[in-house]
C-alpha cells in the first residue's frame, strides 16, 4: 500500500517537474511596457490644466517654452494660417475656448498627417502583409495618442466627425489585426483623414467667417 | 514522554568551487548594477544608436511620433532587461548557496549528490546571464526575437537545470524523511 502511494508521488512530482521545465518560456515575465506621454502630449496636458485651472500666465509660458509649439512651428506649412500667434492670443486674453479650439486644431492636424502617411506607406506594393499589418497598427497608435487627448473637444464641435472618425479607427484597427486583409486598412485611414481635413477647415476662423 | 534518539543533523559546507562560483555570480550583479547605473546614458546612447541603425528589424517607419513609441518600449526592455539581471544574479547566487548546502547535507550518496551539485550551481549561474543576453540582443534582432533567443539558448537548459535538480532534491529529502519516519 505504502509502494503504490510512493510510486503515484514519485509520478505527480516526475510530471509537475516535467511540465515545469518543458514550458519555461510562459515564467520569463521581462516586465509590462506602458506607453509613456511624448513631449508634445505631455506639454498639450500641462497647458490644458493650466487654463482649466485658470492660471493662463502659466499655460502661457508652458506654451512658449514647451515642445508643442516648436512642433507647431515646424509644421507650420500645413497647419492653418496664423494657428499659433492665435493661440499665444487667447492664452494672453485668458480665453480658454480660444485656447482649447487652437490646440484641437493643432492635434486633429497631427493625427490627420499621420493617416495621410500610413495611408502612402501602406500602399508600398513591395511590403509582406505582415509588414503591412505592422506599420498599420504602429500608425494607428500614434493617431490615437494624438487623437484621444482632443475627441471630447471635436464630439462638442462636430459630433459627427468624431463619430466618423471613431468607426473608422474602429475598422481599422481590426484590417490592422487581421493579416488576411491589410489592403483594407488605407480605405478607413483615408477617411480618417478626410474627416480630420473637413474639421480642421470647418474650425479655422476664416472659413467660420466666410 | 519519548527520548530523542535520532543525532543532530552535521551541515556540510558545498565544494568550494560551487561557493566561488556563487560569490562570483553575486559580485557580477553588484558590478552590473552599479555600472547600469553609471553608464546609464552611455548604454541607453549606445542601444539607440544600433537601434536606429536597423530600421528594419524594429520596424521603424521614419516618421518620429510612431518611431519614438517602438525606440522606447525597446530601450524600456532593453534596461529591464540589465535591472533582472541584477535581481537575478543577486537571488540565484544565495540560491546556490542554500540548495548546494542542502544537497551536500542531505543527498548521502555521491551518485546522487554530485550532479544534483553540478546542475544547480551551472543552471544558477547561467540563468541570470540570459537576462544579460536577451538586453544585448534587442538592439540587433528587437525585444521579442532577442527573447527567444535568449529563451533558447540560455534560460531554457539552465533553468531546465536548475529546476530539474530542485525537484531531484526535494525528491531525495522526501524520500530520507520517509525513510526516517519508517525507520
Amino acid at each position: 500500500m505504502i509502494g503504490r502511494a510512493r510510486v503515484v508521488a514519485a509520478s505527480l512530482a516526475a510530471a509537475v517537474a516535467l511540465l515545469v521545465t518543458l514550458c519555461p518560456a510562459a515564467a520569463h515575465h521581462v516586465g509590462t511596457y506602458v506607453p509613456k506621454d511624448n513631449e508634445i502630449t505631455t506639454n498639450f496636458k500641462q497647458i490644458k490644466f493650466s487654463v482649466q485651472a485658470g492660471k493662463f500666465a502659466v499655460a502661457r509660458r508652458l506654451f512658449d517654452t514647451g515642445p508643442l509649439q516648436t512642433d507647431m512651428r515646424a509644421r507650420a506649412a500645413r497647419l492653418p494660417a496664423g494657428l499659433e500667434a492665435g493661440l499665444r492670443a487667447a492664452l494672453e486674453g485668458g480665453d480658454g475656448a480660444e485656447v482649447e479650439r487652437g490646440l484641437t486644431i493643432f492635434f486633429a492636424a497631427l493625427a490627420r498627417d499621420l493617416a495621410r502617411e500610413a495611408t502612402r506607406q501602406t500602399a508600398d506594393p513591395t511590403l509582406s502583409r505582415e509588414a503591412c499589418a505592422a506599420i498599420g497598427a504602429r500608425f494607428l497608435e500614434a493617431i490615437w495618442r494624438y487623437y484621444n487627448l482632443v475627441d471630447f473637444a471635436v464630439a462638442r464641435r462636430d459630433d459627427r466627425t468624431s463619430v466618423v472618425i471613431r468607426l473608422a479607427f474602429d475598422e481599422a484597427t481590426g484590417y490592422a489585426k487581421s493579416i488576411a486583409a491589410p489592403d483594407k486598412l488605407r480605405e478607413p485611414l483615408t477617411r480618417i483623414a478626410q474627416a480630420l481635413s473637413a474639421f480642421i477647415d470647418a474650425s479655422t476662423p476664416a472659413r467660420r467667417g466666410s | 514522554m519519548i527520548p530523542e534518539t535520532r543525532a543532530p543533523l552535521q551541515w556540510r559546507l558545498p565544494p568550494v568551487a560551487v561557493l566561488l562560483t556563487a560569490v562570483v555570480l553575486i559580485g557580477c550583479a553588484e558590478v552590473g548594477g552599479a555600472s547600469m547605473v553609471r553608464f546609464k546614458v552611455e548604454l541607453t546612447r549606445w542601444a539607440r544608436h544600433a537601434m536606429l541603425a536597423r530600421p528594419a528589424t524594429h520596424g521603424l517607419v521614419g516618421v518620429r511620433d510612431v518611431d519614438e513609441r517602438v525606440l522606447d518600449e525597446a530601450l524600456v526592455k532593453f534596461d529591464a532587461g540589465l535591472r533582472l539581471f541584477h535581481l537575478h544574479a543577486e537571488g540565484m547566487g544565495l540560491v546556490i548557496i542554500a540548495t548546494t548546502t542542502i544537497a551536500a547535507t542531505l543527498a548521502g550518496s555521491p551518485a546522487s549528490r554530485r550532479p544534483i551539485i553540478v546542475l544547480l550551481t551551472v543552471g544558477g549561474a547561467g540563468y541570470p546571464l540570459g537576462y544579460l543576453v536577451w538586453s544585448g540582443l534587442i538592439p540587433y534582432y528587437g525585444p521579442e526575437r532577442g527573447k527567444t533567443v535568449a529563451e533558447w539558448l540560455v534560460w531554457t537548459p539552465f533553468g531546465g537545470a536548475t529546476i530539474v535538480a530542485l525537484w531531484w532534491l526535494a525528491g531525495l529529502v522526501a524520500w530520507r524523511m520517509m525513510r526516517r519516519e519508517r525507520g
